[in-house]
């Protein structure tokens, strides 16, 4: 006599049941809708695990440990060979750099680094409180790879307003600002899928954390903050301010010409890829 | 059924890991804060597309053959358990392979990675044991009425 009993298991077992099956959609529907309800709530949570807190003990540990980061790698611009050396510590994404950066930049670069009148060195700062400036410094440093820097340099500060804090002050305008920095490094020529791959490893997280430690041993608190020649300049500066300070420091290396004019303590290691203008 | 709620609930995970990678969201969620290291490696893309893409649409035809799979009509063949269970001894090997270099290549670990692994674990270990536990389907000739 053929069996007519189907086998009992675990697929099976419930298929022959339309009691069963009934059990088998509801428990689907709750995995869906717990599911469902689960993203959203991650979604909404706040981002203190991996970018607030975490930003917060990274720039404390780098605080604390600065003597142990490796030598500055600045990004260059104009001659080395310039009798003042002018040096900036910025966070991308502090709106008085930003201001700095797009109104007063320009001139500073026009009729102070192009003649040869100072040598000009930029050092990422990022603040713990700004959480998407570490991004924006590695989406940079990314872009000096391939050797325009300035470039996404201006990008970055421009566009602020598309990655960067809201008019608020505290929050920020995207959590995710890849796609505003991808859309950056395709505006400025860049191989975006190099950059993607840079980017998405912090390839450079290293040489910003040794930049930023260069301003801790500098005593660096507030950005900007210039050095001209050594002498420390709190706060965005005026184009008249920047320029008496590099005419100051100009006379002041004329009557001591044994002097060297590179204010650095430790050596900074222009890396070739950087992009003097 | 067991391995189609499982499967459900790995998409899921997997649709949360792929929906950070694609930028739908900003962050992930992440007490112990690895999961972004994780998932920014250059291990968190394979073969053009992210590896949390990849999982989605494994859990999903996963799910699509465990549903087709518990058919009364399909629900005693036992070429889905084969099916199911080398599909999801495809998912362990990859898994584990994930899981090696969470720990010894990226030295961080992403919590939502583990729950898929282990989910995939659970969908082989079910799956092995129905391929076990069902027993083959005989057609027996007609005996002649003495």
């Amino acid at each position: 006599m053929a069996n007519n009993n189907p086998p009992r298991n675990a697929r099976s077992a419930a298929a022959t049941s339309s009691s069963g099956r009934g059990r088998f959609y509801a428990v689907l529907l709750a995995i869906v809708v717990v599911g469902a309800g689960a993203i959203f709530y991650l979604m909404k949570s706040p981002p203190a695990g991996d970018n607030g807190a975490q930003a917060q003990a990274a720039y404390a540990a780098l605080q604390r440990d600065y003597a142990k980061a490796g030598p500055p790698q600045p990004y260059v611009a104009g001659n080395p060979n310039a009798p003042v050396v002018i040096e900036e510590f910025a966070d991308f994404e502090c709106p008085v750099c930003g201001s700095f950066a797009t109104v007063t930049e320009p001139d500073v670069r026009k009729h102070i680094i192009e003649p040869g009148l100072a040598y000009y060195k930029y050092y990422d700062f990022p603040l713990p409180m700004h959480h998407n400036t570490q991004s924006a410094s590695n989406a940079a440093a990314c872009a000096d790879e391939q050797g325009k820097f300035w470039q996404m340099h201006d990008q970055i500060f421009a566009g602020q307003d598309q990655w960067g804090l809201n008019p608020d002050g505290a929050t920020q305008v995207t959590d995710n600002p890849k796609s505003v920095f991808m859309g950056f490094a395709k505006a400025v020529g860049l191989n975006t899928t190099q950059f993607e791959q840079c980017y998405d490893s912090k390839k450079f997280q290293s040489r910003v954390n040794a930049n930023a430690a260069e301003g801790f041993r500098r005593n660096v608190s507030q950005t900007p903050t210039f050095f001209v020649n050594g002498k420390m300049l709190l706060g965005s500066q005026p184009y008249d301010a920047l320029k008496k300070a590099v005419d100051d420091a100009t006379a002041a290396a004329a009557s001591a010409p044994a002097s060297k004019p590179a204010s650095t303590p430790a050596p900074t290691s222009a890396p070739a890829a950087s992009s003097p203008r | 059924m067991t391995i189609a709620a499982l499967a459900l609930i790995g998409a899921f995970v997997a649709l949360y890991l792929t929906m950070y990678k694609m930028g739908a969201i900003g962050h992930l969620a992440c007490g112990l804060g690895g999961c972004e290291r994780v998932n920014t490696s250059k291990w968190a893309v394979f073969a053009g597309a992210p590896v949390a893409a990849w999982g989605l649409a494994f859990y999903i035809v996963t799910f699509a053959v465990a549903l087709v799979g518990t058919s009364p009509a399909l629900a005693h063949r036992r070429e889905i358990s084969y099916l199911l269970a080398a599909m999801s001894f495809v998912g362990v090997a990859f898994s584990a392979w994930l899981t090696y270099l969470e720990l010894y290549v990226i030295e961080a670990i992403c919590k939502y990675c583990v729950t898929s692994a282990v989910i995939v674990t659970a969908i082989f270990l079910v799956s092995v044991a129905d391929v076990i536990m069902r027993p083959s389907v005989q057609t027996q000739e007609p005996q002649p009425l003495e």
